[in-house]
């Protein structure tokens, strides 16, 4: 039982350990960021990398997302006989949770283990450690232009897989079964308020400083090793996909 | 260009020391427990080449750590230029790196630059020089080592020994005051050895600087050393002319010097008996 309590209590000290010292790091990318947001430049070139890299992905996960959300939304919707509300329901549903949450799984899978690798290999082979020794601060130069570049890609991201998944929808629900392409729009534009769209943006914001924050610190703080920069990319997508969830329940319990 | 502003610079003796860094007493463990240095003393001789060697695991690459305030010394002092590199702030320590340049064992290049702009890196981030004069100072350094022809090709399509060489023009692109080399010879072949060992001479001569040399390579930097430390279980055995280490007593530096396989540093790693291991016990899985 004491054995228990113990592993118990090694293990609490260190998760809290780790979130200190996430916490430190994200402090310090704080302490920079006015200073990091004079050089255009290498945001540009991040927003590029991790967004406009990312999008194939973003773009048929969105498709196929959205054809699923017209097939079991057409199916449930016609046992009401109220099928002209499916702009509606997959509208309300991507807008708030799904664009969102998918979005941001997705980019932690493409986008943030691209980051964390790159920045674990360039710690094994010290190209972090030749920036330090040349008197340059690679917090300021690497790491925070490729945080900037998720956190301003992650809502542009959010809301292109948004409107290819409602396109989706309208393709199967419109197209493949009949629905009125007229009810199918304008039901959508009486009902989807302005709340449903900011909620979105705010998760997707939200979600895009947890998710590059998590792949900068990981990838930075991997240990200079091959299995090290693996399970940096793996702690990656596991951390994020869950902080992700626990973070859309909070956000949406507040903006309910 | 040499950068001879900032608190460190400011606060460095108006005359010149004969060392430029002085290494006293230093005691240093890392975080299992084990110690690297227990009273190491070295005094490194300004605009000299200095070569320190051992056996690999006695801490010549954390010596340099130690030198370039990377870590800290737990007990004892190093002192850069005038300057003890334990007192200095982060902003301080950064001012004394800015005289420094540091060729890495694998060269470092930064991989999503190419050659021209790897060279060029320490000078954007460092200074506000014109376009054309970054160019010409980027291609006068390729040229001292070679490359010139090489500005266009990226990290990944050059040799070792030509990535060493790209390393070292990055090193010197802001005329260091120190330029410290990390196993430069590793893994080159005889040709690029050579030049490599000839590029550390002509540079040091040409551009006055000093020199601190990290290498097991005994025969090739004995060509070129001015002075020489051997360091062995955390101290200093041997110092001097690569003369004075030939004929030194000592047996440890004497299975180093002539790469002796067994002596006071063993051949195996601690085992138990080898018989008794073969014929019974532990099976590795």
């Amino acid at each position: 039982m004491i054995a228990v309590l113990r592993e118990l209590w090694q293990s609490l000290t260190t998760f809290l350990e780790r979130v200190g010292l996430l916490v430190r790091f994200a402090l310090r990318l704080m302490a920079i960021l006015p200073s990091g947001l004079l050089r255009v430049r290498p945001i540009i070139e991040q927003v590029y990398n991790t967004g406009a890299m990312s999008l194939v992905i973003i773009m048929t996960c969105g498709l196929f997302i959205g054809m699923v959300l017209g097939l079991q939304g057409y199916d449930l919707l016609t046992r009401f006989g109220s099928e002209e509300y499916l702009g509606t329901a997959t509208a309300i549903s991507l807008l708030r949770e799904l664009g969102p949450v998918v979005t941001a799984l997705l980019f932690a899978g493409r986008a943030g283990t691209a980051l964390a690798a790159e920045l674990g290999l360039m710690r094994a082979t010290d190209q972090i450690a030749a920036m330090e020794i040349m008197a340059v601060d690679p917090m300021r130069r690497v790491v925070l232009p490729r945080f900037l570049g998720g956190v301003i890609a992650m809502p542009l991201l959010v809301s292109i897989f948004i409107v290819v998944a409602l396109f989706g929808a309208q393709l199967v629900g419109v197209e493949f079964f009949g629905v009125d392409a007229g009810s199918y729009w304008s039901q959508m534009r009486s009902a989807v308020e302005l709340s449903d769209i900011r909620e979105g943006l705010v998760k997707g914001l939200v979600f895009g400083v947890a998710c590059s924050l998590i792949a900068v610190y990981e990838g930075y703080n991997a240990k200079p090793t091959a299995d090290g920069v693996g399970r940096a990319t793996t702690r990656t997508v596991v951390i994020s996909a869950v902080v992700t969830l626990i973070l859309d329940y909070i956000l949406t319990a507040l903006m309910l | 260009m040499k950068n001879q502003s900032g608190p460190a610079a400011a606060s460095a003796p108006a005359v010149q020391s004969p060392s430029i860094a002085v290494l006293r007493d230093v005691h240093f463990d890392v975080d299992s427990g084990k110690t690297v240095f227990s009273a190491l003393d070295i005094e490194i001789r300004r605009g000299a080449i200095t070569a320190i060697m051992g056996p690999s695991g006695t801490g010549k690459t954390t010596l340099l750590k130690l030198i370039t305030g990377q870590i800290f010394a737990d007990r004892g002092q190093v002192i850069v230029d005038g300057l003890d590199v334990a007192r200095l702030n982060r902003k301080q320590i950064f001012a004394l790196r800015r005289r420094m340049g540091m060729l890495f064992q694998n060269g470092a290049l930064l991989t999503d630059l190419d050659v021209f702009e790897n060279v060029a890196f320490p000078l954007r981030e460092h200074t506000r020089l014109p376009e054309r004069l970054i160019r010409t100072i980027v291609l006068t350094k390729l040229h001292a080592v070679g490359l010139r022809g090489a500005a266009e090709l990226y990290p990944q399509q050059l040799s070792g020994g030509m990535g060493r060489r790209v390393a070292l023009a990055r090193a010197i692109v802001m005329d260091p005051e120190i330029l410290i080399y990390d196993e430069p010879f590793a893994g080159l072949d005889p040709i690029s050895m050579g030049v490599v060992l000839r590029l550390i001479r002509s540079l040091n001569d040409a551009l006055g600087i000093t020199s601190i040399v990290v290498t097991h390579d005994v025969r090739e930097i004995s060509q070129i050393a001015d002075q020489s430390f051997i360091i062995s279980e955390g101290k200093v055995v041997a110092s001097g002319t690569t003369a004075e280490l030939r004929d030194h007593p000592s047996p440890i530096v004497h299975q180093f010097v002539d790469g002796l396989a067994d002596g006071p540093v063993p051949f195996h790693y601690p085992a138990p008996g080898y018989h008794e291991q073969l014929l019974g016990g532990k099976v590795f899985a």
